[in-house]
């Protein structure tokens, strides 16, 4: 094949996938429909929240932040499985395990609930999805079942968390696999740009009631969900953390990667205040064979 | 006739040196300039790291290829172990390379992690201190509102810490382990019978004095003790990064297609 004939023809394979990707997702628009089961008892719509008192006030810690401590747990009923749509995603695994269907869409931009892949990266993730049941290879398994740390904003819809404040700190600290964050409030820069972390670099500030914490320096091993929503290392996450009532928080995500979306995405997860708990150790690595079991020959 | 000092002036010398030793500890320890919290506890919050080779092997060593020379951290040096436990712990040592459990990358136990070369951070509330480390991300929760240990025996890689003050002294108590954790990359072991008393005392702002006395009946014949010093990261923005050891086999790598 001569070379310009060559280029013609991937050129044309190239916008026959683009166009068809973007046609996938053009006929997404509009919202996602109402849960086809039923959500759980409290569940919080993210496109139709309670309405809170603006005027509400915070109390205040110590040292004169807005006081959130305590421990937190998602009321919008978010599997890791899946953010799109999990009621479809999960079918199978649903009608083979009896478990509950569960039905939180967080993400709230765009409209439709999708995550704005570029074309080559909508069929990437599409081969991901393929894979997810039997990978061919080690790194086609969600890298949360292969041990390792979930990411910003994985972390966020994963489970019961509990928020600590210090003088110039807030500290999160998770149930699932003894992770944690530190979000230092002293305006310090980022680490510098070749530093890479799992649970990226996280500087906090408060704007008014509202937690602004810009999460950088992310590595590009996490997914968002175990059936391959991905991202680039060029992720870059903004969380604003918002207290309306005094046993209710709304989180909101920005995220970002210019290599791998057409437009940011926003992502909210609201959070129930819950009797504190001591956290007892959540040992994930030791003696995890989820990935020998999961890929069996195809990990050799 | 070999010279004999006379034993006025021993005596004497002796007196200087512990006077001398006396003025010199209160110039370390201005314990009315520690930080305090507002219960006025110390304050240890920050981030802390040892100065020592004990990760390697908490006896006196000498050096080898890849490993620094150290003196112990052990007090007396000696490990009360007995016999057959002896003889497992030079088995350990032959077969170290695998037999480690950090050479898994599994949650190394306390006090290991306290002395291994990577630093970790404490956040220190009224009732309960936070340890974050930044080997595997672990953490520990030692709790001091005055709540006991839970009923067990639990086996847990990083135990169970309840602590409490004796005046400036960190005093925490720890059981409910597991036997597979090591204290070194020596063999150094224990059983699920592992009870740790830590003692955190501050020397200055910057130090901390850090001992622990181990028990363990199905391993030693008598308690033992560690000593060291934890020295505060004063680098600024000094920050904890990440070492996800388990992360670095390269058939977990998933390089990301790009565009």
């Amino acid at each position: 094949m001569s070379r310009p004939l060559f280029a013609a023809v991937i050129a044309s394979v190239v916008a026959g996938a683009m166009l068809s990707a973007g046609a996938a997702r053009i006929a997404a628009q509009g919202p996602p429909p109402p849960p086809k089961n039923p959500p759980p008892p409290g569940w919080i719509d993210p496109r139709n929240p309670p309405k809170e008192d603006p005027n509400w006030q915070p109390p205040r810690t110590a040292d004169g932040q807005p006081n959130i401590q305590g421990q937190w747990n998602q009321a919008s009923d978010i599997i890791t499985y899946s953010i799109e749509d999990p009621e479809a995603d999960r079918a199978e695994h649903i009608a083979i395990s009896g478990q509950r269907a569960m039905v939180g869409r967080p993400i709230i931009d765009p409209i439709d609930g999708k995550i704005p892949y570029q074309p080559w990266a909508a069929k990437y993730r599409e081969f991901l999805y393929e894979q997810h049941r039997k990978p061919s290879k080690p790194q086609f398994l969600d890298p949360v079942s292969r041990g390792f740390q979930e990411g910003v904003p994985r972390i966020s819809y994963q489970g019961t968390f509990q928020i600590k404040q210090f003088p110039g700190t807030v500290l999160l600290t998770y149930d699932y696999h003894h992770s944690y964050r530190v979000i230092p409030l002293d305006g310090r820069p980022h680490a510098g740009k070749d530093i890479k972390l799992w649970m990226g670099d996280s500087r906090g500030h408060w704007e008014g009631n509202t937690l602004v914490v810009d999460v950088a320096n992310l590595n590009d091993q996490t997914w968002f969900t175990i059936i391959g929503d991905f991202h680039s290392n060029a992720l870059h996450v903004t969380e604003r953390w918002t207290p309306t009532t005094a046993d209710h928080i709304v989180y909101v995500a920005t995220v970002e990667d210019r290599n791998v979306y057409t437009q940011p995405w926003k992502l909210r997860v609201d959070y129930r205040r819950q009797p504190v708990d001591e956290q007892w150790e959540s040992a994930v690595w030791e003696g995890n064979r989820t990935a020998d079991v999961v890929l069996g020959d195809s990990k050799k | 006739m070999p010279y004999r000092r006379p034993a006025s002036a021993t005596a004497l010398s002796i007196l200087f040196l512990f006077a001398a030793s006396i003025s010199v500890a209160r110039a370390q320890t201005p314990t009315n300039t520690l930080p305090r919290t507002p219960d006025g506890k110390p304050d240890l919050s920050g981030i802390w790291q040892v100065m020592n080779t004990a990760a390697w092997d908490i006896q006196d060593h000498n050096a080898q290829k890849g490993v620094p020379a150290g003196l112990g951290v052990v007090v007396g040096n000696e490990i009360p172990y007995r016999p057959e436990a002896l003889a497992k712990k030079r088995e350990n040592y032959a077969n170290r390379a695998t037999a480690d459990p950090e050479s898994k990358c599994y949650l190394p136990g306390v006090p290991r992690i306290m002395y291994m070369p990577y630093p970790f951070q404490i956040f220190q509330a009224a009732d309960m201190i936070t340890v974050l480390f930044e080997y595997v991300h672990a953490t520990r929760a030692i709790y001091t509102n005055g709540t006991q240990h839970p009923p067990g025996h639990i086996d847990w890689w990083m135990g169970d810490s309840r602590g409490r003050w004796e005046g400036d002294t960190l005093v925490v108590d720890n059981v409910h382990f597991n036997n597979e954790t090591w204290f070194d990359r020596a063999g150094n072991f224990h059983s699920e019978q592992l009870h740790l008393v830590e003692r955190f005392t501050p020397l200055d702002r910057d130090h901390i004095t850090y001992e622990v006395t181990v028990e363990d009946p199905k391993v030693f014949t008598a308690p033992w003790r560690m000593s060291m010093v934890l020295y505060r990261h004063r680098e600024p923005n000094f920050q904890i990064l990440e070492y996800e050891c388990f992360g670095f086999d390269n058939e977990f790598h998933a390089p990301v297609p790009s565009n």
